[in-house]
């Protein structure tokens, strides 16, 4: 017999469109509903007119389709109780299910009834409802469906990642009542905002339902197919059950007052249809505005399509509301957070005796900010009602916090609600067996019934577990019972293998430590997939807050690499192993292992060593230095607040001009050393930076007005057409902050200018920067403009786009005078002080940069003649073979995100390796991996926090369609309104020699074709954000927040250029991951200034074409947008277009 | 001196032992596009079709960028390699 089962092995199958729009089509009067009242209850119409029902069906099945939705959207008690028909519900149901039976059974070839159950008008997440209630007016729906002969569920239509879960345990709990199982499909709806209505994203979706064990996880509604491509492909990647996809036909347009959907069936077909290939659907179908034509048309495609073969990968993940966080976080370990609970908390305990409950949000996001990557909540406190904390809290917190939670309780029906609250994933903390196994059992049956994972400790009857033989037993007990007996996934069990302190010298406990690790160690290598976690801090427990930090941070830092995946943990007190004095470390190591010898015990000496420090373990033992070591120490650890009173303290009986020459100037000079030799981080560097300016501010009210401190003079400037500020100010920051006198000009500056200041600012030396390519070619022009001048004054080159060879090499021929290169801002800050103290010339390059090889450069061969041009004057190594994609729609369009969406597009390594310039340098993997663990992650995300809070953002982008024609080097822009009107030419250079390829060639010249352009702004004011930190000496975070509008830029180029392949139907070739930062995609983006179309010109015509000052973006006179964090971009979607130089 | 072979243009250029594939590639004017210049946007990726052992070992930003894209072992970035002997170079932007 050909089940539903059989079928989805063998085919794709087609279920059937639009019911409502079917209906509708019918024009229902209120005679038809029975009553006034009883207006737009369609669930109804299934009583009054069953001849409309069993119409629609059958012109459905006739259409092709394999299986029909019944009309019982809305037909539970709650959304009926609204008509006053609450008691109608079962029967409803049952009637709708026996319809459409009576009629699939018309037809010969097996036919199916899905019994449809919609999203309701109360959403639960947001308190609207009940989680009894709900559950049971669910229930009631689905008794009805299973008795009236459905042969599957389909919990469709979803907004609320609540109400799919309360939905999933009514259908299995009156299947389980009728000793019957039958299919349970889920489809969320995702909006145009990326996201259901209540913010889930599909992942988070995904991660939440993917325990209930469903059978089916699709789409329907909310959007045509065109939008449901990237959350298809996130399906298609990672979920392990059949994708269904039920779009739309198109997104809505408002037609004289009418909704309508625009696509026909034709457009429609092709587009599902791809789908279907492109990311393995197994079930399609359409959904409002489709109709019997659209299904009819569907059926002999679908019918060619054969069952899709996946192999999905899931991550074992948590989820809150909002996001899906996956539990082996790279690098190791996951971090949970352990202050919001009542135990381990006073602050939280004293929020929770308040009743504050705002107050304990706040400390949820405090952690949140720190870097924890999961929260443990516990609201446990002798004498108030836990449930009802739980469920005061929870209702109040899962909205506003994006973290996933660890519900932390002993009491089950804490546990309970707490999961009825909570949305997403939780992790359930925790199950034992220390009275046997039935409680363990109760929480597993919670575990499966809300789609939780859990932490079980390695306690038994026997106690807590302590040798690694014990923790193994235990571990493997827990896991026959999850894992084998309740079917849990092992990634979804988390075992604590337990820590006992070290600080109470008790004999049995010396080795605790070791025993733990390795229980680690064995439990990973045995239980395959099984996750570990633990509570780090208790391995401490009873010793002095210093001693403490140093003891956790290294038991952590070992259990990590003896296999520990999450460590409940304090996420403000992570601190670095590298910072860890070697002495500390030694000493307490010989605690964690157990280094006992003939009159040494490591914890005696600990004792001791730790006795009378403070806690802040980074001060080390600050307040017993001498004050001038204590200023040096400042600037190397960037300390900008606690440096001052050790100024004042050093004023006192040292010679201000000697405390900056001698104290100050050298520690500086040092944190360029460490910088130089990789030891430090550019970020650290501008910390030191700012604690100099601040003890500099201090010092020089003490200083003698004629006496000046300073070395020298450098005047600093971006030169003419160049808009680039960071390099230049980096300069500025780092030179001013080491003793010399810097004025800097500012951006575009022509050289007239500079050697008018020049000539009123007499200094040593001028400084040059740009970014851009012809920035290089600007430098050695200006340098010849000195030449003429008859100057002599040294200049220094510095710039992304420069190198040593053209400076040492093709620049210093135009000029008498010195000209330097210098490779960083250290570099330049070398140069000064070899000029200044008559060295010039006898700097050495910084290490990292290398010495050109001696010899020369020579071609031997070049072989192959030059690709020849076609007729029309273009590249015959570009084919033309494929017929142009259709836009959907011609002309521009614009856009307003969020700021947090552009992160979705952000490339975290170019910002963090390059921008914000965390380079590994000499260090260690695992200390390079700690910076970034420690200091360059936390910042991404308070950032991100804090751009999603404070409007320093307010991105906006205009991009749209022109039709194109290719006239040999040019392309010819037509008017979008008017096709045959031309609006604009568009030149490119053409590359002389091997492929000879120009922009235009991807373009056909032979017929009309299609250009996108695009255009993105963070808006004004991010540029004066950025101005403002500048101004106020705030270096890191100046830094920090232009090297992140910089790449948010480039993610919001990439967001636009993601919709632009998605609505010419490329999507389908862009790459997973990283790779799609590497043109990993079919169409290239091509902006002025880069390497295909130098030439910045061209920005003029593509800002009028797309209207940009719609958006406020202008053009300065050097050709660049503006304000800054801006940019535009061709996009050619041609197969061959990628990037290429002229 | 060493000997570097641009497949694709077939373009055979002579240069000082361990000098950049960058500068190599630049003064020769290799159909090579350069981005970043610094290892971090992947534009000038290239595979090494002969004479990988010839190439300077990849430093931690390298090895790290081409690990975030799965690349396989005979790939680097143009603009990280140092050249100590011949090699063929195909570039993978095309």
């Amino acid at each position: 017999m050909t089940t539903l089962e059989t079928l989805l092995r063998d085919k794709v199958l087609l279920l059937d469109g639009g019911m409502g729009t079917q209906i509708f089509a019918r024009k229902p009067t209120v005679d038809d509903y029975g009553s006034a009242a009883l207006e737009g209850c369609v669930d109804l119409l299934t009583e009054r007119r069953p001849q409309w029902i069993r119409e629609i069906h059958d012109s459905y099945f006739r259409a092709g389709a394999d299986a029909v939705e019944t009309n019982t959207f809305g037909a539970n008690p709650l959304v009926l109780g609204d008509f006053g028909l609450s008691a109608k519900a079962y029967d409803l149901n049952v009637q709708a299910a026996s319809i459409a039976q009576e009629v699939a059974r018309s037809f010969d070839r097996p036919r199916f009834v899905i019994g449809s159950v919609g999203p309701g008008t109360k959403l639960i997440t947001l308190g609207h409802v009940s989680y009894a209630d709900l559950l049971a007016s669910y229930r009631v729906q689905m008794d009805g469906l299973l008795d009236g002969g459905a042969d599957a569920i389909l919990i469709e239509t979803c907004q609320d990642l609540g109400q799919i879960k309360v939905a999933v345990r009514a259908a299995r709990e009156a299947m389980a009542a009728r000793k019957r199982k039958l299919p349970i499909w889920v489809q969320a709806t995702v909006e145009t905002t990326g996201t259901l209505l209540v913010g889930s994203d599909i992942a988070t979706v995904l991660t939440s339902v993917e325990p209930l064990g469903i059978d089916v996880l699709g789409l329907n509604c909310g959007t045509g197919p065109d939008e449901m491509h990237a959350h298809l492909q996130t399906l298609a990647e990672s979920s392990p059950f059949r994708i269904s996809c039920l779009p739309n036909a198109g997104l809505p347009e408002n037609r004289d007052g009418q909704v309508v959907y625009p696509l026909p069936p034709e457009p429609f077909v092709q587009k599902v249809l791809h789908a279907a290939s492109e990311f393995g659907l197994a079930i399609v179908g359409g959904c409002c505005g489709t109709t019997p034509d659209h299904i009819r048309a569907l059926a002999p495609g679908v019918e060619k399509l054969n069952a899709p073969q996946r192999t999905p990968k899931l991550e074992r993940s948590a989820a809150s509301l909002y996001q899906s966080v996956t539990l082996k976080q790279e690098p190791a370990p996951l971090i949970v957070g352990e202050r919001t609970n009542a135990n381990g908390s006073k602050r939280f305990r004293d929020l929770l005796a308040a009743e504050d409950w705002d107050g304990m949000i706040t400390l949820a996001k405090e952690q949140q900010r720190e870097g924890a990557h999961l929260l443990d909540l516990c609201v446990a406190y002798v004498g108030r009602d836990e449930v009802r904390d739980a469920d005061e809290l929870l209702t109040r917190l899962v909205s506003q916090i994006t973290l996933p939670l660890m519900i932390d309780s002993t009491e089950f029906p804490v546990i309970e609600r707490a999961l009825q609250r909570s949305p997403g994933k939780c992790v359930i903390n925790s199950i034992n067996f220390e009275d046997g196994e039935s409680k363990a059992r109760a929480i597993l049956d919670l575990c499966k019934t809300y789609g939780a994972a859990v932490v079980a400790l390695t306690i038994d009857e026997r106690g807590m577990a302590k040798t690694r033989e014990q923790k193994l037993e235990v571990a493997k007990r827990l896991y026959a019972l999850a894992v084998f007996e309740y079917g849990l996934d092992p990634g979804d069990l988390i075992i604590d293998p337990l820590t006992f302190t070290l600080g109470s010298g008790d004999e049995e406990f010396r080795g605790s430590a070791i025993e733990t690790l390795e229980a680690l160690k064995l439990i990973k290598a045995e239980l395959p997939g099984v996750m570990t976690i633990l509570g780090v801090s208790n391995v401490s427990f009873g010793l002095n807050p210093a001693s403490r930090h140093v003891l956790n941070a290294l038991m952590l830092y070992h259990a990590v690499k003896y296999g520990l995946d999450m460590a409940i943990f304090n996420a403000s007190k992570v601190i670095p192993v590298a910072k860890i004095d070697p002495e500390d470390r030694r000493m307490i190591e010989d605690l964690l292992f157990d280094r006992r010898s003939e009159g040494y015990d490591p914890l005696k000496t600990v004792l001791a060593r730790f006795s009378d420090r403070k806690a802040a373990v980074l001060d080390d033992h600050r307040d017993d230095l001498p004050v001038l070591e204590r200023l040096r120490r400042g600037i190397l650890d960037g300390e900008k607040q606690a440096i001052l009173a050790d100024v004042d303290e050093a004023l006192q009986d040292h010679d201000p001009l000697k405390l900056i020459n001698e104290v100050l100037l050298g520690a500086m000079k040092e944190v360029g050393e460490r910088f130089g030799a990789g030891e430090m981080q550019l970020p650290f560097v501008l910390e030191s930076a700012e604690a100099m300016k601040a003890a500099i501010k201090r010092i020089e009210p003490h200083l003698p007005k004629e006496l000046n401190y300073q070395k020298g003079r450098i005047l600093l400037a971006t030169v003419k057409g160049d808009v680039h500020d960071i390099g230049k100010n980096l300069v500025d920051i780092i030179l001013s902050n080491n003793g010399f006198e810097v004025k800097n000009l500012g951006i575009k500056q022509p050289i007239e200018t500079i050697l008018k200041e020049l000539a009123a600012w007499p200094a040593q030396a001028v400084g040059l920067s740009g970014l851009l390519v012809k920035s290089t070619v600007v430098m050695k022009e200006n340098l010849h403009f000195m030449e003429e001048q008859g100057l002599r004054v040294p200049v220094i080159l510095g710039g992304a786009a420069l190198t040593r060879e053209y400076v040492e090499g093709d620049c210093r021929r135009v000029y008498s005078g010195p000209v330097f290169y210098a490779e960083d801002a250290f570099e330049g800050l070398r140069q000064m002080q070899a000029l200044v103290s008559g060295t010039a010339g006898a700097v050495v390059p910084a290490p990292s940069s290398v010495v050109a090889a001696a010899g020369e450069i020579k071609i031997l061969k070049r072989g192959g003649a030059a690709v020849p041009l076609t007729a029309s004057g273009q590249s015959s190594w570009v084919r033309h073979e494929v017929p142009s994609p259709e836009p959907p729609f011609w002309g521009v369009r614009e856009l307003a995100d969020a700021p947090v969406d552009l992160f979705e597009h952000l490339d975290a390594f170019a910002l963090i390796r390059n921008r914000w310039g965390f380079a590994q340098g000499s260090q260690s993997d695992e200390a390079f991996a700690a910076v970034l663990r420690d200091k360059a992650v936390p910042q991404l995300v308070r950032w991100k926090e804090r751009l999603a809070s404070e409007p320093l953002l307010q991105p906006k982008a205009r991009y749209g369609y022109f039709p194109v024609r290719a006239e040999g080097d040019a392309l010819r822009v037509f008017d979008p309104a008017d096709p045959r009107r031309p609006l604009a030419l568009l030149s490119f250079p053409r590359q002389t020699a091997g492929r000879r390829l120009c922009l235009a060639d991807f373009f056909r010249a032979d017929q009309t074709d299609v250009l996108a352009l695009q255009l993105v702004t963070l808006g004004q004011a991010a540029a004066d954000h950025a101005a403002k930190l500048y101004r106020e000496d705030g270096y890191a975070d100046y830094f920090a927040f232009h090297g992140l509008a910089t790449e948010l830029t480039e993610a919001y180029a990439e967001r636009v250029h993601a919709r632009i392949r998605r609505e010419l139907g490329l999507a389908a070739k862009d790459l997973p991951g990283r790779a799609l930062f590497a043109q990993g995609y079919q169409g290239s983006r091509y902006s002025y200034g880069y390497p295909a179309c130098p030439d910045l010109e061209g920005n003029g015509p593509l800002l009028d074409l797309l209207q940009g000052s719609e958006i406020g973006v202008h053009l300065s006179e050097s050709h660049q947008m503006d304000p800054e964090y801006t940019t535009s971009a061709l996009v050619a979607w041609h197969p061959q277009a990628r990037y290429f130089s002229v | 001196m060493v000997k570097v072979h641009f497949l694709l243009e077939d373009l055979l250029v002579e240069a000082p032992e361990g000098t950049s594939l960058q500068r190599i590639a630049d003064a020769a004017g290799a159909d090579i596009t350069f981005g970043c210049r610094t290892g971090s946007c992947g534009t000038c990726r290239v595979r090494i079709t002969a004479g990988l052992q010839a190439c300077s070992e990849p430093g931690p930003e390298e090895r790290d960028f081409l690990q975030g894209l799965e690349a396989p072992a005979d790939q680097r970035l143009a603009c990280q390699v140092h050249i100590h002997g011949d090699v063929d170079i195909e570039y993978l932007g095309l």
